[in-house]
């Protein structure tokens, strides 16, 4: 049948309908779309539209200024030191999820005894807060208490250091994005088809060329989405600055979505904390566009 | 295996290799183990540790003392069964209400045919690429103008649908054949009465997989609840434990009992529901 034929059909279809059968679908999508409505679209819109205004410390748009919140924004050295921290932060942790995440993947691919316990372990960490874990890590990093310190036999503030602080807000981050990367590449590593190691193991080829000949060739594609995935999450990271460090010391660890926090809840100066917002939504955008034109490419049903 | 058919002596070389295999990977497992397993079993370690050893710097305790959870559960001014309490309510709710949202949405778009479909599914599919702190400041506000700072329907009602929910449970009925819809409406079995009744039984394991994933990333919130609840009686348990540590910054113990605390309902759902999670995370991974 031809698409053209088909399409006649369901239009004859449709023609055939009572009217509530008419209304019937979209009654069945009101409830989802009046809290997108709501929640969604509504918010979005009036962030840009924020954005263009100063605000009164309630949040209501006062005085209409066009791009002169983001201009202020972009010529602030406080945006651009944000946007280097948040840089930082988000490749260190993009870039260690995924290697900890391929480690632990391989070292569970095979079958022995424990291995589903050392899965579990290893998948572990998606279950747990960041909140949770953040508080975890305040003690674990507590300058004179914590673990680290006594084990290392230091008196390191790693929260209050500004040499240490943004490394230990990330290396935290990875221990809680470790587990998500586990379960991503783990999948991807079971779906590389057999074949592909028998012609290899025919020839003789070691471990580690068949790893780096046949295994990471072919999870590639996963790889390349997992750290899509991780740097989208990472630019999202709020509580484990919040609880760490504050932003600080100094302006540190102040990311990108905690500078929105601050501007707003601090310095009530909703304007500018929504046309950061605009700036966020941007750069998590271009991401997901990456990130959908390369699953297109590559991703066979 | 087959070790089955290897002689005697054949087959306690195998187990000899076993062995050593077995050891080998152990070995090859331990530091990666211990590093993501270390942060828990130390919190645990202090949370039961009398708080002058606290200061003496062990990591072990050398009695096991439960005071600080007594404090957690019994203390009126960080009341944790009720930051526990509403932790439950809100992401049971948002569970219960997602379900029902995404699966009416996703049978209109998988089973019935409506003028704008492809339109407005794709509408919905861009939610996605919106994150929820680039819109977080607009919806406080919203919310605020309403009145509805420190309620139960400010931590629910945003979160009574999702595009990934929708999106998953849409995958799922579109493996169900159309005759079986056809047949239930000659059997004069209207839309809602086949969802309700036929489409929802049978997938129950998307259902599990969806409910699992929202209840748990419910439970794990953080920012929203900070915003808007600032008296104790509506704080979910993030924002409890959070608390912990401005009240007194010297009660380690307590801080480490609260995460303990926590963590278990996070961890009890991840170890008995841990495929239908992974399911749900593998469909959700795109909004974090």
């Amino acid at each position: 049948m031809s698409s053209a034929t088909q399409r006649a059909k369901a239009q004859r279809k449709l023609n055939a309908m009572t009217p509530y059968e008419r209304i019937e679908p979209y009654l069945f999508l009101l409830p989802a779309l009046i809290i997108f409505g709501c929640f969604l679209y509504y918010p979005f819109i009036r962030t840009l539209y924020l954005s263009t205004f100063l605000t009164n410390k309630l949040g209501q748009a006062k005085v209409f200024v066009g791009f002169k919140n983001y201009s202020d924004i972009l010529s602030s050295s406080s945006f651009w030191n944000s946007l280097g921290v948040t840089l930082q932060f988000v490749l260190f942790v993009a870039l260690g999820g995924l290697i900890v995440g391929l480690i632990t993947s391989l070292l569970t691919v095979n079958k022995y005894r424990g291995v589903t316990f050392a899965s579990a372990t290893y998948a572990m960490p998606v279950a747990i807060a960041s909140a949770a874990a953040s508080m975890a890590f305040k003690m674990i990093l507590h300058p004179t208490n914590g673990l680290i310190n006594i084990l290392m036999g230091t008196q390191i503030g790693w929260t209050t250091d500004p040499s240490w602080a943004l490394f230990s807000v990330s290396a935290m981050t990875v221990w809680l994005a470790s587990g998500i990367n586990f379960i991503f590449i783990s999948a991807g590593l079971r779906n590389i088809p057999a074949e592909q190691y028998e012609s290899a193991s025919i020839d003789g080829a070691g471990y580690w060329k068949r790893l780096f000949y046949i295994t990471l060739p072919a999870l590639s594609p996963t790889l390349f989405f997992q750290i899509l995935i991780n740097i989208i999450n990472a630019f999202q990271s709020f509580s484990q600055i919040k609880l760490l460090t504050q932003g600080g010391p100094g302006e540190a660890t102040n990311v990108i979505v905690y500078a929105i926090y601050r501007d707003a809840f601090f310095n009530f100066r909703f304007g500018t904390a929504a046309a950061r917002s605009v700036i966020l939504f941007l750069i998590v955008l271009a991401i997901t566009v990456i990130q959908f034109s390369n699953e297109k490419r590559s991703v066979n049903y | 295996m087959s070790t089955a058919s290897l002689s005697k002596r054949g087959m306690t070389r195998t187990q000899k290799r076993l062995h050593l295999k077995n050891l080998g990977n152990f070995l090859l497992n331990l530091p990666l183990m211990m590093i993501i397993l270390v942060p828990l079993i130390y919190t645990i370690s202090i949370s039961v540790m009398p708080s002058d050893e606290i200061y003496q710097n062990h990591l072990i305790p050398t009695s096991v003392d439960f005071v600080n959870y007594v404090k957690a559960f019994t203390n009126p001014s960080y009341s944790f069964l009720r930051f526990i309490l509403n932790s439950f309510i809100v992401s049971t709710c948002v569970m219960l209400g997602q379900m029902v949202t995404c699966s009416m949405a996703a049978f209109s778009f998988s089973f019935l045919e409506f003028k704008g479909k492809k339109f407005l599914f794709l509408i919905i599919l861009a939610t996605m690429m919106v994150p929820g702190e680039a819109t977080i400041i607009a919806n406080y506000l919203t919310v605020s103008s309403w009145g509805w700072l420190d309620s139960y329907q400010a931590l629910i009602v945003p979160y009574l649908t999702s595009a990934m929910g929708i999106f998953l449970l849409r995958q799922n009925y579109l493996t169900f054949a159309k005759e079986l819809h056809e047949a239930a409406r000659l059997d004069g079995c209207g839309n809602w009465r086949f969802l309700a009744s036929i489409v929802t039984p049978l997938s129950r394991p998307a259902l599990g997989a969806l409910g699992a994933y929202i209840f748990l990333n419910t439970w794990n919130q953080y920012m929203w609840p900070l915003l808007v609840t600032n008296s104790a009686s509506y704080r979910t348990v993030q924002i409890g434990i959070s608390m912990l540590y401005d009240i007194d910054a010297e009660a380690l113990g307590l801080m480490m009992a609260g995460v303990v605390i926590v963590i278990v309902p996070s961890l009890s759902i991840f170890i008995f529901m841990q495929k239908q999670l992974i399911n749900g995370l593998m469909a959700g991974a795109v909004k974090g």
